[in-house]
């Protein structure tokens, strides 16, 4: 099993090697002349990477949500994502890891559905996980790894490198969607809503007091 | 269901063809809707109580559903590939549209703001664009009845730019959320004004309708009907009186004329079997919406009118509009780490900022002709995948408990100040017949010409200037600085999706494409009751005049039809 240091430099070559056919979906934005039609930029492109699914359409039954893709993820992958996530948000007393929360599934979802944003994601997120991967292939990544891989890409980041800094910050980013979008999560921020109430009497006193109005 | 012979045919179930709808079932006649999209039934479908949590992608916009998966748009968004649209060399145009019935009425940001006198009088105030056929003091009773049909909320402060509605047609406004408390504070050390918002949404029982209950996102429809979409206050009203036809999946083309020059109805295609189908009727309304409400004039094409109808003046297409529209973000300390607590409110805005300096500005004080009002949104909503947009600037490069931490403190700390502001109408900014593009069912299509000119770029440095003022004064921070220059702040037309213009109403048929009341120069059983007419496009959203004037070409078309 290849050491700590070894796995970083992999990993960062692997990051370096990857960068650019990211770049290349990302620049979809130039606006055709023609808004639609065949011309245009409406349907899906042609297969990128294996996801040629279609999505949910523009009138899907918004009574029974559903997601129409298949999810891409390989298991070993998804192990490691489980071991990422969880340490970019680990358990602490009262609020569940990571990967209790469904994370990974989510991530899973997101990276393997059929629009623009996801597809970007996916170039960038797959890019870094399978090198990871590919060097823990017998063992899975363990806890302390993860951790260690997380925090490397944090002080990258945080020096500049790129494209180390946007890897970061985009499974950073799926995660925490993932995560404080989840009902738990919902509440672990403070979220109090959906309860149908005759008036509104809005914030109480003791929020007035802590806003100064 | 009536039936033929139709007293009237109306295209299009949104703001405008859906009041006309309703008004004139109301007076007895029998009435044609025809809609391009499906039936939509907001009682049946609205997913209200579902949680993001249970969406695909978590709710984040996609191509197929631009504003989230549960957002109230069937069949729409900005690219609709069986409807393409073109856009001329080096311009950028953004056209939102939704199939289905009640059209965009369904997911609207419901601010819904009365024109002022002196938004009727652009062009006597300032030279530019044009007047509207009609006073603030002709107009104001329309807006009384549209205030009451739709049913708003709101407080009338007495403020210059802002009429005051007469007592009776406004709901009362619910009390501020924290966020608006905030601005409201920045507002009082500014001086400026912080004031209820005209939302569509009704806080008493009212017409049959629930009061809102406080407590769903409002943009996914509302099936207890308290806020205003078409297809729960209009169209059931006009279901009632027994003479409502409605014709879905209806994409009309073409208004026929008869020998007399008269409209005597309307050829569609289903947009399901590609059939074609006429309909007869004796008066003809278009309520498409102002773009395609033009596309149908043009492609109405005869021996008398070449280029279409409407199109003798020239200006059939010209003077096309979008509000203005940029943004700036600010991080609020006080609002971090704040207990749990419920701030949904009626999920809209509660207040905004009406445009303060309109007297420096007709004193010609300000460089830039125009006004624009500012948007809050923000706070304490359900944690979405946008919740987190910031954290690379405000908690970059964090993991771990530091991170789960910094998402308990940020959550609900940031708001968004939106300019909308007032775009002066030009004879180049316009749309017409591409030469070559069609729809799915073979329909020519349109090809916008729509640049911002210096006026709105000085309105939009003025505007971001006073968003990052009210910020500032509010206790928060910028989240990013503002852009040097504001061509980058500014959105590209279409953006706000207040597009209006293109058969402008006035008094002279060589300056304008329709008459007072919207009847097409030439042609006087034939009606634009959409945002087509507008001569100007005030900083205010526009589809409360929308409504107000289609109520009030109904009631002009019900008088003529009963003189005949
Ligand atoms: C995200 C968003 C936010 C908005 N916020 C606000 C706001 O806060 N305040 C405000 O005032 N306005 C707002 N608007 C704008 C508002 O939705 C429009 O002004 C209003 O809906 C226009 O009414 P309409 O009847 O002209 O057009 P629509 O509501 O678009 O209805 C037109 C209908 O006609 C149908 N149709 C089109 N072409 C044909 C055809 N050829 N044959 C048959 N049927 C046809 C369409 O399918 C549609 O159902 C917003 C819009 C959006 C999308
Ligand atoms: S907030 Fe009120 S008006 Fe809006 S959808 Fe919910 S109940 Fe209806």
């Amino acid at each position: 099993m290849p050491d700590r240091r070894e796995t970083l430099l992999w990993l960062l070559r692997a990051l370096a090697l990857s960068a650019a056919p990211g770049m290349a979906i990302g620049s979809l934005n130039a606006e055709p002349r023609v808004i639609g039609g065949t011309a245009g930029a409406a349907g899906p492109p042609a297969a990128i990477h294996g996801i040629d699914a279609d999505g949910y359409g523009r009138d899907p039954d918004l009574r029974h949500p559903r997601v129409t893709w298949p999810l891409t993820l390989e298991p070993e992958q998804k192990t490691a994502v489980a071991a990422l996530a969880d340490a970019l948000l680990p358990a602490e007393e009262g609020s569940p890891a990571a990967s209790a929360l469904g994370v990974p599934d989510f991530l899973d979802e997101w990276i393997s559905a059929p629009y623009p944003q996801q597809r970007t994601d996916r170039e960038v997120i797959l890019a870094g996980l399978t090198w990871i991967h590919s060097q823990t292939a017998h063992a899975h990544l363990s806890a302390a790894s993860a951790e260690a891989v997380v925090a490397r890409l944090s002080a990258l980041a945080a020096a500049g490198r790129e494209p180390q800094a946007h890897f970061f910050s985009r499974l950073r980013n799926v995660c925490l969607i993932g995560y404080y979008t989840s009902m738990s999560g919902v509440a672990q921020l403070g979220y109090v809503g959906y309860q149908p109430s005759a008036t509104f009497k809005g914030p109480p006193p003791e929020v007035l007091a802590l806003l100064g109005v | 269901m009536a039936a033929e012979p139709f007293d009237v045919i109306v295209v299009g179930s949104g703001a405008a063809g859906g009041t006309a709808a309703y008004a004139l079932t109301r007076a007895g006649m029998r009435v044609c809707l025809l809609e391009a999209g499906r039936f939509y039934d907001p009682e049946r479908e609205t997913p209200m109580f579902q949680r993001t949590a249970a969406a695909p992608l978590r709710d984040a916009g996609t191509p197929d559903k631009p504003f989230g998966f549960y957002d109230a748009t069937v069949d729409g968004g900005w690219v609709l590939p069986e409807e393409p649209f073109a856009t001329a060399p080096g311009t950028e145009f953004r056209w939102f549209r939704a199939r289905m019935l009640g059209g965009r009425t369904n997911h609207w940001g419901r601010v819904a703001l009365r024109y002022a006198d002196h938004d009727f009088k652009a062009y006597s105030r300032d030279g530019y664009g044009a007047d509207w056929p009609f006073t603030y003091a002709e107009f104001a009773s329309w807006y009384d009845q549209a205030e009451r049909l739709v049913g708003v909320f709101g407080s009338n402060p007495g403020l210059p730019d802002q009429p005051d509605s007469p007592p009776g047609c406004l709901q009362p406004p619910p009390v501020p959320r924290s966020f608006e408390r905030l601005i409201m504070a920045g507002g009082r050390k500014l001086g400026r004004p912080v004031v209820a918002s005209h939302t569509a949404v009704i806080t008493r029982p009212s017409n049959g309708r629930q009061a809102c209950f406080y407590a769903t996102p409002c943009l996914r429809g509302c099936s207890i009907r308290a806020n205003f979409q078409s297809p729960t206050v209009l169209l059931p009203p006009a279901r009632e009186t027994g003479r409502l036809t409605t014709i879905t999946h209806a994409q009309a083309y073409e208004v026929e004329l008869g020998r007399d020059g008269k409209a005597r109805g309307v050829h569609y295609v289903d947009r399901l079997t590609h059939r074609h189908h006429f309909v007869a009727g004796r008066a003809v309304m278009l309520g498409a919406s102002a773009m395609e409400s033009v596309r149908m004039l043009f492609n109405s094409k005869n021996s008398r009118y070449p280029q279409g109808i409407g199109a003798d003046s020239g200006l059939l297409g010209c003077g096309v509009m979008d509000s203005t529209g940029s943004n700036v973000w600010g991080q609020f300390p006080q609002m971090e780490n704040l207990p749990p607590f419920n701030d949904d409110g009626a999920w809209l805005p509660h207040v905004y900022i009406p445009w303060w300096a309109w007297p420096e500005q007709r004193a010609g004080k300000l460089p830039f002709a125009r006004g624009y009002h500012l948007e809050l949104y923000g706070g304490r909503l359900e944690p979405s995948a946008d919740t987190f947009d910031f954290f690379d600037s405000v908690s970059p490069f964090t993991y771990g408990r530091k991170l789960k931490a910094e998402a308990r403190r940020y959550y609900g700390s940031f708001v968004r100040l939106s300019q909308r502001g007032e775009m002066i109408p030009r004879e180049h900014n316009r749309v017409q017949i591409d030469p070559v593009l069609k729809d799915a069912w073979g329909i020519p299509s349109l090809r916008f010409d729509v640049r911002w000119s210096e006026q709105e770029l000085r309105q939009t440095a003025h505007a971001q200037q006073s968003m990052a003022e009210f910020i500032e004064a509010s206790g928060g921070k910028l989240v990013a600085p503002l852009p040097q220059d504001p061509a980058q702040a500014i959105l590209p037309p279409g953006r706000i999706i207040h597009e209006v213009g293109g058969a402008r109403a006035g008094v002279d048929p060589e300056k304008s494409v329709t008459d007072a009341f919207g009847r097409v120069w030439g042609v006087p059983n034939l009606y634009v009751i959409d945002g087509g007419v507008f001569a100007s496009s005030a900083h205010k959203n526009p589809t409360l005049t929308i409504v107000a004037f289609a109520l009030r070409a109904s009631d002009h078309l019900k008088r003529e039809l009963h003189h005949a």
